[in-house]
């Protein structure tokens, strides 16, 4: 028999009801003003730590400076990174958590696509600025669905790297015969298409293409493949393990290719494969080692001593700390132009801050669709502000100081 | 011609790493009926704790026989703590789940403290190839597959002619009948997990200075160790170190001929059917229950 509601309980769920309305229009107010923190969510533990700690390096090196000079808008700016440990679900908690708990200004992202790629949805529903500062997957600025208001990027690009990275081959090979290794990863068969693209449009098709697995130790089957195609210049994307066994295996069958990669080859690669890695080319936005700007120099001076590194070629992922720290600058000085700690007002300082970085010089930052256009940049690092990076002596450095610049 | 040559020479390099620790497992199960699913994490044992005691200055001849004592005393001790107690019956299957927690402690904890990456460890004999036409080896990888045939030969004296070595063979054939003949089982079994553990650090220590040590290095190797001690039969050392030279040169087969991603799909897939056609293992002989 159903019981039909009575005065008492229509009384109850009203006041419910407007104790639910006031609890939101509560938090939407105090959402209006988010705290002087930046989060962000990195591997700190895990097979792939040290790449949290990169964005540490750059982001608490750029934090402190700010705060010493004063802060942001008479506030000190507070950094507050938790763990992931690389997966996407943990990345997505963590956002959450810097969205609505500690409800911070923005947040930084760390080195997995996706990561970044799984963030896009709550971000977008929290309304949180988000700078990625490593992760170069296309689709993480670029939508395929839905129009992205909120992630933005101090980092290369994969869609801007494959062009790049081709543009570098064709100049270096002598027989115009150039070659593709890519790990069996998203990341490394993501590239493929653009690469191959760019190698067409560039009249240069690719003479191979050699695929590998991560933890595989000897790649000397497809190298000989690559050798006896004529391949005089390889194309990589590669992290540093892997790269490691396939310039032993070039050295088992007697093949020196030009190497130019993408950036999964960090500083790392030196230390492991000694002399093997000299002339290897990376592309990236910095490196620590060499001569640096006087700016650099103290940056790297405060990195040091913040976090004890013998020397620049600590610096695992050179790229990533100097785009974490210039991510760091363009949020504070978004901030400053919003005049408030306002993640709507701080979103649209983005497209206003003009700032002279590490990497770039930001003028501006990011752009806004021109009038009729779709598309809006969110992308500080233009490709044609991409390096090159070079192997010489162990380390990594940028190429003009280096034997191997054109 | 020069691309088969090159596959057989890196194939019987890989296959040496499989055989040498495929062995342990044939070791343990055959003095306990129990695989040491941490097997793989004392493969990286014995090459992390090498590059941590040379770099702490101690010299590496020196250093390698100290990681191999080392993880010599992690076998006995996993055997001890985490075998012993879970196998008291005949259908007892705690040991899988210690020995598996154990490993990914072990894994967790270097990575932790010793870092997730790989580290270098010098060997005179990884500085430059030998090159045979287009084709080439480090000396350090021929070493692997000739130490790997050494130590079979030495195991099969060791059983044969040692005290110690026919008590591991009483134990393997009737563990309760050599307890009845005095024969201290527990530990009989427990040399044979950390002779075992011996074997494979060697492994790891052989691998290293052309694979760099790093510890996640042992958890693959320790799957298909073990898949080939498998198929084998895990009843001889011969034939597990038959199967892991003949699996390593397939391996590099199927990489080399068809593709490098269906390696380990075609491999474990010819491992399988093995298994099916010789369902005791290539090697292997019916177990006789008397009852």
């Amino acid at each position: 028999m159903a019981h039909s509601p009575t005065k008492v309980t229509r009384l109850g769920s009203k006041l419910l009801a407007g104790a639910i309305v006031v609890t939101i229009g509560a938090t939407s107010a105090v959402a209006q003003v988010a705290q002087p923190c930046i989060g962000a969510s990195l591997e700190l533990a895990g097979p792939l730590a040290h790449t949290g700690l990169q964005v540490r390096l750059g982001a608490e090196t750029a934090i402190d400076e700010i705060n010493a000079a004063g802060g942001v808008l008479g506030q000190k700016l507070k950094f507050i990174a938790y763990d992931d440990q690389g997966e996407p679900s943990r990345a997505v908690d963590n956002g959450r958590r810097i969205g609505e708990k500690d409800n911070c200004v923005a947040m930084v992202g760390g080195f997995r696509s996706p990561n970044a790629l799984a963030l896009r949805e709550p971000i977008d529903e929290m309304g949180l600025p988000w700078v990625g500062v490593i992760s170069a997957g296309t689709r993480v600025i670029e939508w395929e669905k839905g129009v992205n208001k909120w992630m933005f990027r101090v980092s290369m690009k994969d869609r801007w790297v494959g062009p790049f990275l081709v543009d570098e081959a064709k100049a270096r090979s002598k027989s115009g015969k150039i070659g593709l290794m890519f790990e069996a990863t998203g990341w490394g068969q993501g590239a493929v298409p653009d690469v191959e693209a760019a190698a067409v449009a560039k009249g240069l098709p690719l003479v191979g293409k050699e695929t590998f697995n991560i933890g595989d130790q000897d790649m000397s089957a497809q190298l000989i493949r690559m050798r006896d195609a004529g391949a005089d210049t390889l194309i990589m994307y590669v992290v540093d393990r892997e790269a490691n066994q396939i310039l032993r295996s070039m050295e088992r069958i007697g093949y020196k290719p030009t190497i130019v990669s993408a950036w999964g080859i960090s500083s790392q690669l030196g230390k492991t494969a000694g002399a093997l890695t000299d002339g290897i080319l990376v592309a990236g936005t910095f490196a620590w080692n060499g001569d640096l700007t006087p700016r650099a120099k103290k940056v790297y001076e405060a990195m040091a001593a913040k976090f004890n590194l013998q020397s620049p070629n600590d610096i695992l992922l050179p790229s990533g700390a100097a785009n974490a720290y210039d991510g760091i600058y363009i949020i504070a000085e978004a901030i400053k132009l919003a005049g408030a700690f306002d993640r709507d007002k701080v979103r649209e300082a983005f497209y206003k801050v003009k700032y002279e970085g590490l990497t770039a010089k930001f003028d501006p930052a990011f752009e806004k669709a021109a009038p009729g256009a779709i598309a809006e940049r969110h992308d500080a690092i233009k490709p044609s502000q991409y390096r090159l990076l070079a192997f010489h002596e162990n380390v990594l450095k940028a190429v003009e100081q280096t034997p191997f610049k054109r | 011609m020069e691309q088969i040559l090159q596959f057989v020479l890196s194939g019987l390099s890989q296959g040496g790493i499989y055989a040498l620790v495929a062995i342990g497992y044939y070791m343990m199960w055959a003095a306990t009926k129990a695989a040491n699913f941490t097997h793989g994490d004392i493969f990286m044992l014995g090459a992390v704790s090498t590059v941590i005691l040379a770099g702490l200055g101690i010299p590496l001849p020196l250093a390698m026989p100290l990681a191999i004592l080392l993880s010599a005393a992690a076998g006995a001790l996993i055997e001890r703590v985490a075998v012993r107690p879970f196998n008291q019956g005949p259908s007892s299957v705690g040991w899988m789940l210690t020995t598996i927690a154990i490993g990914l402690m072990m894994e967790s904890a270097f990575t932790a403290t010793y870092g997730p990456l790989g580290k270098p460890l010098y060997s005179p004999l990884a500085q430059s190839p030998i090159r045979i036409s287009g084709t080439g080896i480090y000396p350090q990888e021929l070493l692997i597959p000739v130490v790997a045939i050494a130590i079979m030969l030495a195991l099969e004296i060791f059983y044969q002619r040692t005290i110690v070595g026919r008590a591991m063979l009483a134990v393997a054939a009737n563990r309760i009948a050599a307890g009845l003949m005095g024969i201290n089982v527990n530990r009989i079994s427990m040399i044979a997990y950390a002779m075992a553990a011996g074997i494979g650090a060697l492994a790891g220590i052989l691998l290293a200075p052309v694979a760099e040590a790093s510890p996640a290095m042992g958890a693959l190797i320790g799957l298909k160790a073990f898949v080939i001690a498998i198929v084998a039969g895990m009843s001889s050392a011969r034939g597990v170190v038959f199967v892991a030279l003949a699996y390593g040169v397939l391996e590099k087969m199927i990489e080399g001929f068809i593709s490098t991603g269906a390696r380990n799909a075609i491999g474990f897939g010819v491992m399988i059917l093995l298994l099916l056609i010789f369902p005791n293992g290539i090697f292997g002989k019916r177990e006789v229950v008397k009852v």
